[in-house]
């Protein structure tokens, strides 16, 4: 009995304690809730619109459309009358309630290796497992920033990694989140940038696609393997990354890029893996269209506009480059041109602010838009993209009740009046107050009388007849009763009359009192509103678009690619690094991509021009054997010792200037290599440098395979910083030994996948197969002799250790790279059968070039070293030839020795030499025509071809600075001329990248914290 | 006994790299001119008179003393003054004894040379530029007009050796720094010491005009570099100031305590000297020109990317321009592909009266075949030996190096070819102040060493 006692209060102060906290009305809701919104013009689907017509809502989901305005006599009535209802608007790309923080190590750099936990992927940047459902918790404030645009539902994951997890497609009702979502696991949010990771790997793009394609790889073999586990003496790690990535086919990815050239590279990716999805756009795609075309992918594009450029002064004016300036003014017209090229894409809100999404859709449709497709991608792409086309987007029996209300076309001047989520109605305009836009006629006694209410605050509004016009007083509006008072004595009601009105949208009905306090009941009609026809504008001429539209889509960019020439070029002085040598007075001519014929007084075909090459001279095109030009997201991958698995060919930017610039210093071909910050850096690329060509017709098809290896102070870090010095190797000593490690680990590799494939198929079926390993193949392939090494290297030590090196594991080494102190080994190099490729005359920059000497050229030469001249260079690569000429200089090599250093030298060396380096009939026509000796400080290169092609001309490049200049001046003209409003967007984050070279180090992910890549 | 031995040998260890540069070289700076040397039969590049055919030149005592045809003919004494007067008895028979005793190099088919001045260097301050122990070319702080480069200009560098060999015979040494970096001076390429070394000039300062490197995209950010900027531009006309305060209170007597700064900036009020401004930028530019009208200071803009949009601005002034840009890639991305080659025949347009720079250490080397690619874009070759020669020694206030006339002084290129053209070079010999240095060299060395591998 005591304990009941005391008990007792207590229970009954927790009681009242809750009572406080929430009032919980403990009866449950059985409210019948069938709706029939009347007289409404219904959008169900883009395209198809039905007038007048009834749509049924039952609980959350449309249950009919009813054309005769039949509707069932239990539906709550809401009458639309002159209102239009769109589906829902879908935006695919959010990161909406979503409540995560992510757990962030405590570690000071460089971090190789993160914690591992609950199965999670060995990389910080793979979050693949998390399923963002899990996290979902519905905010109201957030939410209205959709909600006010019309979005219904979104699609939303958080926003962080490569992997970043699994999506969810959710309602943005103000419900629980139970109620709200709509498909639990959408597509898998992926993205380039490895974004909170503290792991340093990647820090390069490279580095972030090859960890893609190796996760890509490993969880098929993961989900392949793991049911064999328990069959053999094998295990399989448990992995919740990778199993969540099983049947990768069957899901769906949706991609985050930052530009274009990403977009294109997320794009490949995919499509190599053949995987479905979309990819998140920048608002350039109108520059590459035709090859976002040939991808099967949907895109999801954000209303970025530009900012336009700051111009203040002719500084700041010529720090603004002209594709800014194009991109300013046809940002607004991308999105037309992608309809136009009918790529399906939805639209997000992601990247601005939401007050500006509509202002610039109505600016994309006046670009030219068409609103069906912009309705499409509101509505049902964006549905299909974020998994729910089968439940929104449309307005459909069984669909969500998922709804805009406009008065008026929402494309043009239509204002959204509500929003149905879920069956509920959100009014953004109340729909009483709506009633106060009405005109009305009041017929007071015989009395006409015009009503206009201003919704001012307070309110305010006359009464007129004809001329005469009075303004009211005292207004006071609510759910639909309006009141004022008014001097009518100019109309015979003497004092002030008071009026009390009943407004609906057919008419009014109201009781006048006047100064005798006598009520005189009246009516009313609404009369037709007012057509506003300040729409009706003449078209803006900040509409007309003045800028070219080139490709790239940069100064000097081309309007169109080369056509194949077909030239006979006279009378010239021909190098043809070829065991013909140098031949006066000759003339070459080019068919077809190829040389065609070489001789002297040669008849010209027919169909064939002509250049007058008099007192000019034809060589090869020049080749670069080390170059880091036309890159994007750094050259080196500098974080682990080993990163073969990384591709130059992954990131090559076709729209850097470089390639012009060095095509116009007679630069045909270049090898793209990793930089040396690691002993075995990445895969390497050859490029052809057809300025205007996309990133993949740049690839020098068939070039055979190559790998960046290093030695030497970078690769022990030695000028990286005092944080720096925890990875092995630090030493030249500890360079052999991880060598030695990696040649063993990767033949070991080789001999499991072998012995896997020997087995007979039963025991394959129990037996855990080798992982996939692209770090380790890329090596595999080195020992093999299918993939070319050039080795960064610059001091005898390290040059014999790698030949001796390569001999016990029974490969060549194919060229060594910088190799500067190769003059004093050259002996021994000969032996081997390695080339060389150096520079000219570079010393004295840091402490291992002390001994670098610019006779080393001559000395390896002479010594049967097969040498080429290379750049490194952004601005060298321009003046190769005056580079090779040095050797003349410094020790008396002969000319044709010198040019063959810049031509056939470094094509042999990239095993391109069948098809590039010479002056050789059916040979490619890669071919320069100089105004003097090529070897000459003084000589210009007039016009470089490549297979054929024109891709340089000096003529031509005088015109194209002109042409560059009127543009400028009359883009500048228009950003002057512009108003704000034209002048106002995003500020273009530009990729601000460095030239690259070796020892560039460079963390792509850091430098664009804000996201440009 | 034993912590001593360990010590010593600390020690030994570290030294072993620093010492191993400091260490003196073998090739030994030639001796004073003693006997008179007559180049015949050469092609003459006077620069300030042309390309003489088949004439020659008479070297005494480290200057030129005549230059023309058959100079060993007596009766061509008078008309191979270049003054124009006649020559004094006294000096007629100085000739004389000269021609007499003189060395004769027979040059027919070669060409002669006036040594060429290297602008902008960091010559003998940086051995290997990225080991700190041997980079003194930059020092801390932003008003440091006081330093004086030279005093850590180490004539013994493995790299001037190099240098010099083509066809290099003195050097502008410059301080790096931000803001006012201190005095440059113009080292000959051949000395013991560095008092051998020097030339004497008027005070060389140099300024770096404030800048942002790299103007963030991030708009807080942006705007934080450009109100630091301000800052620092501020700060050099307050520095500017202050030293003029302390000018005027030195004349009235009333300096209490030295400032090390102002005293020594003092002699560029009084014109007695040069300011050497860093700036590319056509809005650097415009600044710098301001405060030249400030103070009516003698200015010479390095590097000068824009120079030439500004040519009335600095003719205003008599700014004089250092070009150190030649083999560079255009600044902005949109601009002509070949702007940087075409800026000194800009330039030459223009009217800036200009120099060509190699703002480098070893890379200086390449300073005539910059001057070289500018030939292809607009310069003549004559305007671009010029811009390496004597226009380069004008910049520098000095009135006798930089061509071959009677007075300058005998730093003279020997070459089979032309110098400007690395295809065609082959410098044969290289004097300066009329003693014929040595051309070997590290490179050299090493060259000879493995050829008898």
């Amino acid at each position: 009995m005591r304990k009941h006692i005391i008990k007792t209060p207590i229970a009954i102060l927790s009681l009242l304690c809750t009572q406080a906290a929430i009032a919980n009305d403990q009866l449950t809701d059985n409210t019948p809730r069938l709706t029939a919104l009347t007289h409404a013009s219904l959008m169900l689907s883009p395209g198809e619109m039905i007038e007048n017509a009834t749509l049924l809502i039952e609980n959350n989901k449309i249950k009919a459309i009813v054309k005769d305005n039949d509707i069932p006599k239990n539906a709550f009535v809401i009458d639309l009358t002159g209102h239009t209802v769109y589906p829902g608007f879908v935006d695919p790309f959010t990161d909406y309630a979503i409540e995560y923080e992510p757990v962030i190590e405590d570690k000071s750099g460089p971090v190789y290796e993160i914690k591992r936990i609950g199965g999670n992927a060995s990389n910080g940047a793979i979050h693949s497992e998390k399923q963002w459902f899990n996290y979902v918790y519905p905010d109201k404030k957030q939410a209205k920033e959709w909600i006010d645009n019309g979005f219904t539902s979104v699609q939303s994951s958080y926003l962080d990694g490569i992997f970043r997890g699994q999506g969810v497609t959710l309602s943005l009702a103000d419900k629980k989140a139970n109620d709200v979502i709509y498909k639990a696991a959408t597509s898998q949010f992926m993205a380039f940038n490895k974004g909170s990771s503290i792991q340093d790997y990647p820090q390069s793009l490279m580095g972030s696609m090859a960890l893609i394609r190796q996760t890509f790889a490993d969880a098929n073999w993961y989900n392949a393997n793991k049911g064999k586990a328990s069959n053999s003496n094998n295990t399989v790690e448990f992995n919740i990354a990778l199993e969540r990535l099983n049947d990768l086919n069957k899901q769906s990815f949706i991609f985050d890029t930052k530009n274009l050239n990403n977009q294109l590279r997320a794009a490949r990716l995919l499509n190599e893996h053949e995987l479905n999805g979309s990819l998140l756009g920048n608002g350039r795609e109108y520059a590459r269209l035709s090859e976002l075309k040939n991808y099967p992918f949907s895109l999801v594009l954000p209303l970025n506009y530009p900012a336009a450029p700051e111009i203040i002064d002719g500084d700041s004016e010529r720090e603004v480059s002209l594709a800014a300036l194009r991109h300013w003014e046809r940002a607004p017209s991308n999105l037309s041109m992608v309809a136009n090229a009918d790529i399906p894409f939805a639209l997000t809100q992601h990247g601005i602010d939401s007050d500006k999404f509509w202002p610039r859709l109505k600016l994309a449709i006046k670009r030219g838009l068409s609103e069906q497709t912009a309705l499409a991608a509101l509505t049902t792409e964006a549905a299909e993209i974020s998994g729910i086309g089968n439940l929104a987007g449309k307005i459909k029996p069984g669909y969500m009740a998922d709804l805009v209300v406009t008065d008026g076309n929402i494309f043009a001047d239509g204002k959204i009046v509500s929003i149905w989520l879920q069956g509920e109605e959100q009014q953004l305009i109340n729909r009483d107050r709506a009633l106060l836009d009405n005109l009305y006629q009041l017929q007071i006694a015989d009395l006409s009388l015009d009503l206009k209410i201003n919704q001012t605050t307070p309110l305010s509004g006359t009464l007129s007849s004809g001329e005469q016009e009075v303004t009211l007083a005292n207004l006071n509006y609510q759910s639909g009763r309006l009141t004022f008072s008014a001097d009518l004595s100019e109309a015979g009601f003497e004092g002030i009359s008071r009026f009390t009105i009943w407004l609906d949208n057919q008419g009014v009905r109201g009781t006048m009192l006047d100064a005798h306090n006598q009520a005189l009941p009246f009516g009313g009609l609404k009369l037709a509103n007012e057509v506003e026809d300040e729409q009706t504008q003449q078209p803006n001429s900040i509409d007309t678009l003045i800028s070219q539209q080139t490709s790239p889509n940069v100064a000097y960019g081309l309007k169109a690619q080369p056509k194949l020439d077909k030239v006979h070029i006279k009378n010239a002085t021909i190098w043809t690094s070829d065991k013909a040598g140098v031949l006066e007075n000759s003339d070459l001519i080019i068919a077809r991509g190829q040389i065609k014929e070489i001789g002297k007084n040669l008849r010209t075909p027919s169909g064939y021009s002509v250049i007058d090459a008099t007192g000019k001279h034809l060589t090869a095109g020049i080749i670069d054997e080390h170059s880091h030009i036309a890159l994007n997201g750094g050259t080196n991958e500098g974080t682990d010792a080993i990163t073969s698995e990384v591709r130059i060919g992954d990131i090559i930017n076709p729209d850097d200037i470089a390639i012009y610039r060095s095509l116009a210093g007679g630069v045909t071909t270049a090898q793209l290599l990793h930089g040396s910050a690691n002993p075995i850096g990445g895969q390497a690329q050859v490029i052809q440098l057809k300025w205007g060509d996309n990133a993949e017709q740049m690839k020098f098809a068939d070039a055979p395979a190559s790998i960046k290896f290093a030695l030497g102070e970078n690769v022990k870090q030695s000028n990286w910083g005092d944080d720096y010095n925890r990875r092995f190797p630090q030493s030249r000593i500890g360079v052999k030994s991880l060598f030695s490690e990696a040649f063993n680990e990767a033949l070991a590799y080789r001999k499991a996948q072998e012995d896997y494939k020997k087995m007979r198929s039963s025991e394959r079926r129990r037996t855990v197969a080798p992982q996939y390993n692209y770090r380790l193949e890329a090596i595999a392939e080195v020992l093999e002799q299918s993939r070319t090494i050039h080795i960064h290297s610059y001091v005898q030590s390290e040059i014999l250790m790698f030949l001796r090196l390569a001999e016990a594991y029974n490969f060549k080494v194919g060229t060594f790279t910088h190799i500067l102190e190769g003059y004093k080994v050259a002996d021994e190099m000969a032996k081997h059968g390695a080339h060389a490729s150096t520079f000219s005359d570079w010393w004295a920059y840091k402490f291992e070039v002390y001994d670098a000497i610019p006779q080393n050229t001559c000395l390896m030469h002479n010594n049967g070293v097969l040498t080429s001249i290379n750049s490194d260079d952004y601005e060298m690569q321009r003046r190769l030839n005056q580079e090779a000429a040095k050797s003349m200089m410094y020790c008396g090599m002969s000319a044709v020795d010198a040019w063959n250093m810049i031509t056939i030298n470094p094509a042999i060396q990239l095993g391109i030499a069948d098809k590039v380096g010479s002056l050789v009939e059916d040979k490619q026509a890669d071919i320069v025509l100089w105004d003097s000796n090529p070897l000459s400080v003084y000589a210009k290169v007039e016009s470089t071809w490549i297979e054929g092609r024109r891709y340089f001309d000096r003529e031509q490049d005088k015109r194209a600075q002109a042409s560059v200049a009127t543009e400028r001046a009359a883009l500048i003209q228009k950003v002057l001329l512009s108003d704000d409003e034209h002048k106002q967007g995003e500020t273009p984050i530009d990729l601000m990248e460095p030239e690259w070279h070796c020892d560039t180090h460079y963390n792509a992910w850091q430098q664009t914290a804000k996201g440009a890549l | 006994m034993k912590s001593m031995t360990s010590f010593k040998q600390v020690t030994a260890l570290l030294c072993l790299p620093i010492s191993f540069m400091a260490s003196s070289h073998d090739m030994l700076p030639a001796a004073p001119q003693s006997q008179a040397v007559l180049f015949t039969n050469a092609t003459v590049h006077t620069v300030t008179n042309g390309v003489l055919e088949q004439s020659d030149v008479l070297v005494a005592n480290g200057e030129v003393i005549a230059v023309g045809q058959d100079l060993d003919k007596q009766e061509q004494v008078n008309s191979n003054n270049a003054t124009g007067s006649e020559l004094t008895q006294a000096a007629k028979a100085d000739y004389l004894a000269e021609l007499e005793t003189a060395h004769i190099i027979d040059a027919s088919g070669k060409h002669l040379y006036p040594g060429l001045i290297a602008l902008d260097t960091t010559m003998g301050l940086v051995e290997v530029e990225m080991m700190r122990p041997s980079n003194d070319a930059y020092e801390v702080g932003f008003i440091n007009p006081q330093l004086e480069a030279i005093t850590a200009f180490n004539p013994d560098s493995e790299i001037i050796p190099t240098v010099r060999v083509n066809g290099i015979t003195h050097a502008q040494v410059v301080p790096q720094g931000d803001g006012l970096a201190g005095q440059s001076a113009l080292v000959s390429m051949d000395s013991w010491t560095i008092e051998d070394a020097l030339v004497e000039s008027d005070k060389q300062f140099h300024l770096y005009w404030p800048h942002v490197r790299w103007l963030s995209t991030d708009e807080d950010k942006r705007k934080e570099q450009l109100a630091d900027l301000e800052r620092r531009i501020d700060k050099v006309f307050n520095a500017f100031a202050d030293g003029k305060r302390y000018l005027l209170a030195q004349q009235a007597g009333k300096v209490e305590k030295i400032d090390l700064r102002w005293q020594a900036l003092a002699p560029l009020y009084e014109g007695k000297g040069q300011l050497f401004i860093h700036a590319q930028s056509q809005q650097q530019i415009e600044q710098a020109i301001a405060l030249a009208k400030l103070y009516n200071f003698n200015i010479v803009i390095v590097g000068g990317y824009d120079a030439w949009r500004v040519a009335s601005a600095l003719a205003e002034v008599n700014a004089k321009v250092i070009y150190t840009q030649t083999l560079a890639l255009p600044k902005r991305k949109d601009e002509p592909i070949d702007l940087a080659f075409k800026i000194p025949a800009l330039l030459k347009q223009a009217q800036v009266p200009f120099a060509l720079g190699f703002s480098s250490d070893w890379n200086s080397r390449n300073l005539p075949f910059a001057a070289g690619q500018s030939v292809a874009y607009g310069l003549t070759k004559d305007e671009a030996l010029q811009s390496i020669t004597l226009d380069a020694a004008k910049v520098l206030g000095i009135d006798n190096m930089g061509a071959i006339a009677p007075g300058y002084k005998a730093n003279i290129i020997l070459a089979t070819g032309d110098i400007l053209d690395p295809m065609q070079a082959g410098i044969e010999s290289i004097y300066i102040d009329g003693r014929k240095i040595d051309l070997n060299n590290r490179h050299q060395q090493l060259y000879q060493k493995y050829l008898k591998r």
